[in-house]
């Protein structure tokens, strides 16, 4: 477990997150509280990564739940392995035939074989699915349950009985209870609001897009090879074009991969010509690639004309414009 | 510290952020849990515990500057000012309060806790003080600012200004016997310090007036917007509205999904699977789970889409989207004067689209006068079949009818049949059986009447709806 805010901090930073007092406080409580974390915000803030760095920090077992539309119980707790359990009764056929036995009507049969069904409904044909495997594990456990708003609100009502008690009842077996309570991360892009319920239930935890500063310490750490004016520009890039109207506004993913990409083509620094090239790294559609352009075309005029006013005509100011 | 909490909570409250007892609890629990720390790091407690609205967060973060910070804030911008008065620095300010302290010792005198707190510059006990006479002045209360001077009147008499006033002049007289530069500044000191506390007074009003005045704000433009009527909204308002009836149809949903948990997976049933599978030889091919069979409600909306209401028919439309998202069974109408089944489309197309598409003269003419007996004689003839004793059947409409015929029969008929029926209507009550509306002959065929001119208005009728 974490000793300390600051704890958080240091262990996240171990493991190549940069978090700050605010995201770390939560993680804190949610680990003393025992608590899930409700994590809202955009996509590519690092949402997902919170819940993997958690478990690696505390040398805990990661278990994923990808929500999507759809998703129901079946595949988020467990399932019956039909196929399995069919295989046995087909190969056992003489023993059935056996415990049938000369039933002397279809009503007498079926009684006999209803007798035998734990047989069928053992841990040897159960199939766990994350929940379980979470709530069964001999281990502590992170379970991140991700992008939880794609899911229908029937699923969210369900998981909010998992959450309330951390036990699962298999009608077939009986009640399984957790012996760890795992830390809980579910992570939202808001694409709709959840219920009331499952929200009193979690700590609740905001992650924006960073700022430049908190933006460039990422890039260094996660592009160990770029050179420092590159990602400057870079991040001032995307920081300025993250003010316009986009369909998809560019996110921390994006910095990094543009990072990535300018430092493998072995670029020093930024300069209109390689940003027009390669601006569809982190713009990926159409009008936004155009309304990205215009947002960096206007913002570089108003640059070059404070730089004119403030210095001599004929000195190069376009170094710096991307600033 | 819980005191404050508790209070913090109820400022919170009353700017619209509402939190469950189970979240107060929380809140306790992670700030006894954390220590107090430092003031960034009880604002990021509170807010993980209490705030579970990115919308909020905004909000949540200005009241705790306000309520955490605001008079901790003012305290010191008072003493800032006091040490400028006296024109001394932070360091000769400190030797003046220790040497008055030892002088006042070694005289023995006996002075209130309240002047020891002013004396020795007791920031803490005085905010202590200052708050619990806030409490006790109900100075929560204050609303306008022509009530400063009132409340700040009361918050002096309950801390004792008076008498404390009249201690402090005595110790002056009992300073007499000092070293007349000393007794001077001493004397300047305890001057200022009632000064001082006059001050902070008169700031901590106007700090509670501010956070009063900020949950008038919010609390008016929210429900503003919720008891405004449909009919009359601005292009923004619209826009809000929107947002407001898709947030209510999500409420709406969510409540439905917990209820319908209760019908949970169901215990594997040998028998019906080994009757089912009798034509596999016995091998369990499909599963049987023995399920409770819910009485599953069915709903049938006829929505009035004329002119008269064409404002409100776009939220009534988006309501009744958010139904057939709900419920499974549910057939929605639109009608002027001939009445159009739009169920499919509901069903196929995303609510901006269905909308428009409704409201295009694609599905029915939406310029025609409107004629409800027209629409409901249509019914009758090709839907009563449909209506069953598990059905709802819900009308949106002003029944302004251009003075035709009401044929309220149809409703008279419906009625027989359904499990009920319930008109929504979007018209002020004191209106309805005036002019054309028909309100006073349909209103004895329905099981429930109700105005739904508003936000508010709708919220009620669907929380009926799902309780
Ligand atoms: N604070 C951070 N420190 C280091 N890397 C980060 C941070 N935030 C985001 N990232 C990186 O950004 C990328 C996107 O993060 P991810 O967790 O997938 O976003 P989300 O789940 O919010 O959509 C990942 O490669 C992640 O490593
Ligand atoms: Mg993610």
């Amino acid at each position: 477990m974490f000793t300390s805010i600051d704890d958080v901090i240091e262990k996240f930073a171990a493991e190549r997150y940069i978090c700050d007092r605010r995201i770390a406080t939560v993680v804190y409580l949610a680990s003393e509280l025992q608590k899930p974390i409700l994590v809202e915000g955009p996509a590519g803030v690092g949402k997902t990564e919170l819940a993997k760095v958690t478990a690696r920090a505390l040398g805990h077992d990661l278990i994923r739940l990808q929500c999507y539309e759809g998703l129901d119980e079946a595949k988020a707790l467990y399932e019956w392995e039909y196929a399995k359990q069919l295989l046995y009764t087909q190969i056992l056929k003489d023993k059935i035939g056996e415990v049938i036995g000369a039933a002397p009507t279809l009503a007498e049969a079926v009684d006999r074989i209803a007798n035998e069904d734990d047989v069928f409904f053992s841990d040897r044909f159960l199939l766990p699915r994350p929940l379980l495997q979470a709530v069964s594990s001999a281990e502590p456990s992170v379970l991140l349950i991700d992008e939880i708003d794609k899911a229908d609100s029937e699923f969210e009502a369900f998981l909010l009985e998992v959450l309330s008690d951390f036990q699962v009842s298999v009608p077939e077996l009986g009640t399984l209870r957790a012996r760890h309570v795992p830390i809980v991360v579910l992570t939202s892009n808001n694409a709709r609001e959840m219920s009331d319920a499952l929200k009193r239930r979690c700590l609740h935890l905001y992650i924006d897009f960073p700022t430049a500063d908190r933006e460039l310490e990422i890039v260094r750490l996660k592009v160990p090879d770029v050179r420092d004016e590159l990602a400057e520009q870079v991040v001032a890039v995307v920081q300025k074009i993250r003010d316009a109207d986009l369909k998809k506004t560019p996110s921390i993913s994006e910095t990094l991969d543009w990072a990535k990409a300018l430092t493998l083509l072995n670029v020093g620094h930024l300069d209109d010509a390689l940003v027009d090239e390669t601006l569809s790294t982190i713009l990926k559609y159409e009008g936004d690639l155009r309304k990205g352009q215009e947002e960096l075309r206007a913002h570089l005029a108003k640059r070059k004309a404070e730089a004119a006013a403030t210095s001599s005509p004929g000195d190069d100011a376009s170094k710096d414009m991307l600033h | 510290m819980d005191d404050k909490i508790v209070e913090f909570i109820s400022l919170l409250r009353s700017n619209g952020l509402r939190t469950s007892l189970s979240e107060d609890l929380d809140a306790f629990a992670a700030v006894s849990r954390m220590g107090l720390g430092d003031r960034t790091q009880l604002r990021d407690t509170l807010r993980a515990t209490l705030v579970k609205s990115t919308l909020d967060i905004a909000t949540f973060d200005e009241l705790f500057d306000l309520y955490f910070g605001g008079l901790a804030d003012a305290m010191k911008q008072v003493e800032t000012a006091s040490r400028q008065a006296l024109q001394v620095d932070d360091g000769d300010y400190q030797d003046l309060i220790d040497s008055l302290a030892e002088i006042l010792e070694q005289m023995d005198v006996d002075l209130s806790d309240l002047a020891q707190h002013l004396l020795q510059d007791d920031t803490g006990q005085l905010e202590r003080r200052l708050r619990e006479a806030a409490r006790e002045a109900d100075l929560g209360n204050i609303e306008r600012s022509f009530q400063e001077g009132r409340y700040g009147h009361s918050v002096a008499q309950i801390l004792g200004i008076g008498g404390l006033a009249q201690e402090l002049e005595r110790l002056k007289e009992q300073l007499g016997d000092l070293d007349p530069d000393l007794q001077e500044r001493l004397a300047k000191l305890i001057d200022q310090r009632l000064q001082d506390l006059t001050n902070m007074i008169k700031r901590m009003v106007r700090l509670e007036l501010q956070k009063r005045d900020q949950t008038l704000r919010e609390n008016q433009r929210e429900r503003s917007l919720e008891d405004k009527s449909f009919y009359y909204l601005s292009e923004e308002e619209v826009r809000q509205m929107k947002e407001a009836v898709a947030k209510l149809a999500q409420r709406l949903k969510n409540v439905v999904a917990i209820r319908r948990r209760k019908g949970k997976r169901g215990k594997f049933d040998v028998k019906a699977t080994l009757r089912r599978n009798l034509q596999y030889g016995g091998v369990p091919f499909r599963i049987q789970f023995d399920r409770r069979i819910k009485d599953r409600p069915q709903v049938m909306v006829l929505c009035d889409v004329s002119d008269s209401v064409r404002n409100v028919s776009r939220f009534m439309l988006q309501f009744v989207y958010s139904l057939q998202d709900l419920y499974a069974r549910v057939r929605s109408f639109i009608f002027v004067s001939d009445i159009g089944e739009v169920t499919q489309m509901f069903e196929e197309f995303e609510i901006q689209e269905a909308l428009d598409q409704s409201l295009s003269g694609g599905v029915i003419n939406i310029y025609a006068h409107s004629d409800f007996g027209r629409a409901f004689r249509t019914f009758h003839r090709d839907h009563l079949e449909a209506v069953n004793k598990r059905t709802t059947v819900i009308v949106l409409g002003d029944a302004r009818n251009n003075y035709n015929a009401a044929h309220e029969w149809v409703l008279r008929d419906v009625k027989l049949r359904a499990k009920q029926v319930i008109w929504l209507n979007p018209e002020n009550r004191l209106t309805w059986g005036f002019g054309d509306s028909e309100m006073d002959r349909y209103m004895p065929h329905c099981d429930i009447v109700e105005e739904c001119r508003n936000l508010k208005q709708l919220y009620a009728v669907v929380d009926r709806m799902v309780h």
